[in-house]
């Protein structure tokens, strides 16, 4: 029970922050779309094909919500640091590790809504109407654990480098790297072991391709299961070696 | 029941260096701080404080030696004993209102909203928070975050608070009405305080007990009175009626002269009492109408330094 009672306190949190900064939001998801008018139309203007566009829809929303994934763990880490709250997220009883994992929760269940509007306006804006299947919020969840295992290995690096922002802004641009290698081959290992890859190679095929998510092969998902696992378990293991790292040398916090 | 809420044996942290010797930070610090004690942990800048309150939070590990929270050494449980205010008004959230924060702060305790209602009204009507319990934390005064901070750590309800500065810079009336608060925390709730603090009027204002370290070491573990009386010196203050600005002259280095109006004020610390005699005696003979004596009390700043400078209490 505990644990729900500081998920449920890192949720209100988090919805009170969002509407209280409700404009700052509007703002960077207009941002954002005028960041992917210019791509989309750059791509048009140059002759891409019809999959090839809705692919980079695809493509961009995942980004954008890997990127907000992401930040959850690792801007976070450093931005409570800065803040002088770390401490005290700390001296729960539930571990830094779990209560970082409900924020990332709670930022997908947000995160979908907000992206599910962006695609919606992506596809408006464009004319390219996508398939939106609902198995496509396992492929995303999925998608997003293995997103979840490098912000943590990222939070934990920030937890003992403090430094880290060049890292995470190369990381921003390897994640474009791994949503577009669907693009360049449909199966293979690279695709099975890379992270992100792969999920976003079957959100390709059920969002662009009209795959339902229910045709897609058992062990396709299976795949994506375990790689998803492998690299969220990964990714909490090295950020509990990292947190101890900090904790022996006294770097936890700002204090 | 376990007498001593809190006890540290053998602690000792070095900090590594790179192609250096490690520096040490706490090196075989033993204190205990028993329930309902106000305990002062004082030291100068890089003493070891931080290092000690830090590996209490769990913050840091320490090389070795044990912590124990009520006769429980425990790594993952801390939260269930301590809660802390480390960075006074940094500790909370500043786009959270104070109601809001406080809120938080018990859900992340993981207590249910419905339990911590009335505490979370109590901390709010005690801190006199309760006509800016929707203001954000960053549009209150330095005071009120102040407190609020320390509101968000007693929402938590833990036996045992860890206080670092509660009242730097705050201005007399509400560092007053703080001192007195965390007093009563000790006296009526029995909660067990640890406070760092380098304002040895508020230490000497609220704590039972301190713990001086220097160079990671403990130096001093006594109660204030104890120290105060150990270092009491035979200083006085007498009032002279009338200006003699000759006195200075005549009475001889560690004699304070203040003529004021038409008043003369001398203070000054004598070895013994024969010399006090011989200081009226002469006064009498310069047919110096004395006004009042008063034996002054050690400062307990003067105590502080004196025990860094060497000397043993």
């Amino acid at each position: 029970m505990m644990d729900f009672y500081v998920f449920v306190a890192i949720v209100k949190k988090y919805f009170i922050e969002l509407k209280r900064y409700a404009f700052n939001t509007v703002m960077m998801m207009f941002g954002i779309y005028i960041l992917f008018a210019l791509v989309f139309f750059g791509l048009q203007s140059f002759g891409a094909a019809t999959e090839t566009l809705e692919s980079a829809i695809v493509g961009f929303a995942l980004w954008i919500f890997a990127i907000l994934g992401f930040v959850e763990l690792s801007w976070s880490i450093l931005e409570e640091a800065r803040n002088g709250t770390l401490e005290q997220l700390y001296l729960s009883p539930v571990s830094f590790g779990r209560i970082s994992g409900y924020r990332v929760l709670a930022s997908f269940f947000v995160n979908m809504v907000l992206i599910g509007a962006f695609l919606i306006a992506m596809m408006v804006g464009t004319g390219h109407y996508l398939n939106l299947d609902p198995g496509v919020i396992i492929l995303l969840f999925l998608t997003l654990l293995s997103i979840s295992g490098i912000g943590y290995i990222m939070g934990g690096l920030a937890l003992v480098f403090k430094k880290v922002q060049a890292t995470l802004n190369v990381f921003q641009f390897l994640f474009i790297i791994l949503l577009m290698l669907p693009a360049v081959m449909d199966e293979g290992v690279i695709l099975y072991v890379l992270p992100v890859s792969w999920g976003s190679a079957l959100i390709n095929r059920v969002m662009v391709s009209g795959t339902p998510f229910l045709a897609l092969s058992p062990w396709s998902i299976l795949i994506l299961f375990v790689n998803s696992l492998a690299y969220f378990a990964a990714g909490y293991l090295i950020f509990g070696y990292l947190e101890r790292v900090a904790k022996k040398k006294g770097l936890l916090g700002h204090y | 029941m376990e007498r001593f809420a809190l006890e540290l044996k053998g602690l000792n942290k070095t900090y590594p260096q790179w192609r250096k010797p490690g520096v040490d930070a706490l090196v075989d610090v033993n204190f205990s701080v028993c329930r309902g004690e106000i305990l002062g942990l004082l030291g100068p800048n890089g003493a070891g404080k931080t290092t000690a309150i830090k590996c209490i939070c769990g913050l840091i590990l320490p090389d070795t030696g044990t912590i124990s929270y009520f006769g429980h050494e425990t790594a993952n449980g801390i939260a269930r004993y301590v809660s802390a205010v480390l960075e006074g008004n940094r500790n909370i959230y500043w786009r959270l209102t104070s109601r809001e924060n406080l809120e938080f702060f018990a859900g992340l305790q993981g207590l249910s909203p419905s339990s911590v209602k009335t505490k979370i009204h109590d901390i709010l009507d005690n801190f006199d928070l309760t006509d800016k319990e929707d203001v954000p934390a960053r549009k209150l005064s330095r005071g009120m975050q102040q407190k609020l901070a320390l509101g968000c750590a007693l929402i938590r309800d833990t036996p045992i608070l860890l206080l670092d500065e509660p009242t730097l810079g705050l201005d007399v009336e509400t560092s007053f009405d703080l001192r007195r608060y965390i007093k009563n925390l000790a006296k009526e709730d029995g909660k067990t305080i640890l406070l760092s603090s380098h304002d040895m009027n508020v230490v000497e204002d609220i704590c039972d007990r301190v713990v001086i370290i220097d160079h990671g070491c403990v130096i001093t573990d006594d109660t204030v009175e104890r120290l105060k009386g150990v270092f009491k010196v035979q200083a006085y203050e007498i009032g002279l009626h009338g200006r003699h600005r000759n006195l200075e002259r005549a009475l001889g280095d560690g004699m304070e002269v203040d003529i004021r109006d038409s008043r003369t004020t001398l203070r000054c610390q004598l070895k013994d009492s024969t010399a006090f005699y011989n200081l009226v005696d002469m006064l009498k003979k310069r047919n110096i109408e004395i006004d009042y004596i008063k034996t002054l009390e050690p400062n307990f700043e003067e105590i502080f330094i004196k025990v860094l400078g060497g000397e043993r209490a």
